[in-house]
């Protein structure tokens, strides 16, 4: 008896997990949380497994992209625009396209802006506003893709949206920086931000390991101070959590994930972008660390920090 | 304990024990896709109403429950529609994999698979198990009982069919 009965065992324990499940359940979590936050439970009752009609799709989310131009990386031109206020390269929203679709309940509103990029004379800089266009056209190709093969898959009977925005949230003389904001509201909304840099010297896109010097260990002290911040956040209210010594050991927060999201603030500060779940509970949303720059003084390179 | 530190508390358990969750939805269902519809629809309802937990112990039992009701809602749901000839509404077509061994819980009413999944897959304690089902220790064992019962029968049958 007990033989057979470890048999069933056997079997339901190899009854396969699927490799999206997780991301589901952290969409249903996001969508009980965003429904209780609105309240709108009352109105709308959730009835059973009609909201669900995008099954398999693309998991919901709401990206973010941010692209900035680092101005100038040199610390003497740096030093030297200090000194004297002249206006460095000018970038600009010139216009923007828009792709719009509604069938039944789909519908997306994508926004894609093209830039300019000229330098201090006023000479177009053709390089770099061909790349910097190029990096937009294909992340927003990708959303509309996305938007396609939903649309495809659910034949006629999905139920989501897809909204694209941008905005300019930094226009200093060292650096441009366009944020895009995407919402897909289907079973829930979750949020991910996706960073990309351009140098505007090189027009080459940037990662985070282009700040430092060659062969330098930057993760070490990087983990170091954000662990350190998280152990004083978490001191300081309870309401707070991150992963760091949690029941989960895969959880906790010892590495940085392979393609970090980073940005430098307008003060010149290293903040490092963690998405939702990343780090923390979902809860925690899209969580931001400012680095002190002397943590990282010895091994970044000239210019680009403060 | 807040709404938010039980909220807090529910979703971390979800995170933790989906797997075992989903695998409880499994045995009902018997499909990828309905048991994750079930994880799912339960996930929301556990986030939904983790005020209504009014002790952190009990969010273990409390989740297996929502699965065992929304997993039989599920069900009933299906069997009315085959009932009224509606073709069903899915997308994509179910897949049923291949688990005989599984198959033999059907010949358990819904408790009775609760019980045996739960005490003996997922080695609660019965006491648990009483409070997942809402019954009483007594009522919980005697339904275990008749379960392997059960089972036993089930499971010699198949054998002597293989030995014809």
């Amino acid at each position: 008896m007990n033989h057979n009965l470890d048999q069933i065992k056997q079997d339901y324990q190899n009854i396969p997990i699927p490799e999206t499940l997780k991301q589901q359940v952290e969409l249903s979590i996001a969508k009980a949380r965003t429904d209780l936050a609105n309240d709108t439970s009352s109105k709308k009752p959730s009835s059973s497994f009609t909201f669900w009609l995008a099954r398999g799709a693309v998991s919901a989310a709401a990206a973010m992209l941010l692209l900035a131009i680092l101005a100038n990386s040199s610390a003497s031109i740096a030093y030297a625009m200090e000194q004297i206020p002249i206006l460095g390269a000018i970038v600009k929203v010139v216009t923007f396209r828009e792709y719009e679709r509604q069938e039944n309940e789909m519908e997306a509103d994508i926004k894609i802006p093209e830039l300019e990029i000229k330098d201090s004379e006023g000479n177009l800089m053709e390089d770099s506003t061909q790349k910097l266009n190029g990096k937009i056209k294909a992340y927003t190709n990708e959303i509309i893709a996305a938007y396609e093969a939903d649309l495809k898959a659910a034949g006629g009977e999905g139920v989501q949206a897809v909204d694209l925005d941008y905005e300019v949230v930094t226009d200093s003389d060292k650096l441009f920086s366009i944020r895009f904001h995407q919402t897909i509201t289907m079973a829930g909304t979750a949020q991910m931000e996706k960073i990309y840099h351009i140098d505007k010297q090189t027009g080459e896109m940037i990662a985070l390991k282009d700040l430092f010097q060659d062969g330098t260990d930057y993760e070490t002290p990087l983990v170091e101070n954000i662990r350190e911040q998280m152990q004083a956040q978490m001191a300081k209210d309870e309401n707070i959590t991150y992963w760091l010594d949690s029941d989960v050991p895969e959880w906790n927060f010892t590495k940085l994930p392979d393609s970090v999201n980073f940005f430098i603030s307008a003060s010149g500060k290293l903040n490092l972008v963690f998405d939702e779940y990343e780090v923390a509970p979902g809860y925690m949303g899209i969580v931001t660390f400012e680095i002190p720059t002397e943590t990282v003084k010895a091994i970044v390179k000239d210019g680009y920090l403060q | 304990m807040n709404a938010q530190k039980m909220q807090q508390l529910v979703e971390q358990e979800l995170l933790t024990s989906y797997d075992s969750l989903y695998r409880l939805a499994f045995t009902y269902v018997k499909n990828e896709a309905d048991a994750m519809d079930i994880v799912q629809e339960s996930s929301y309802r556990a986030i939904k109403n983790s005020s209504s937990v009014k002790n952190a112990a009990f969010i273990k039992t409390w989740l297996w429950r929502i699965v065992i009701n929304t997993s039989l809602e599920l069900l009933r749901r299906n069997q009315k529609e085959i009932f009224c000839g509606e073709p069903p509404e899915r997308g994509k077509e179910d897949i049923y994999l291949d688990f005989d061994t599984i198959d033999a819980l059907d010949i358990l009413n819904e408790k009775e698979r609760a019980v045996i999944v739960l005490r003996y897959f997922e080695d609660r304690k019965l006491q648990e198990i009483a409070d997942v089902l809402e019954e009483n220790l007594n009522t919980t064992k005697s339904i275990l009982y008749r379960s392997l019962g059960k089972l036993r029968v089930k499971l010699t049958e198949g054998e002597l069919c293989h030995e014809s």
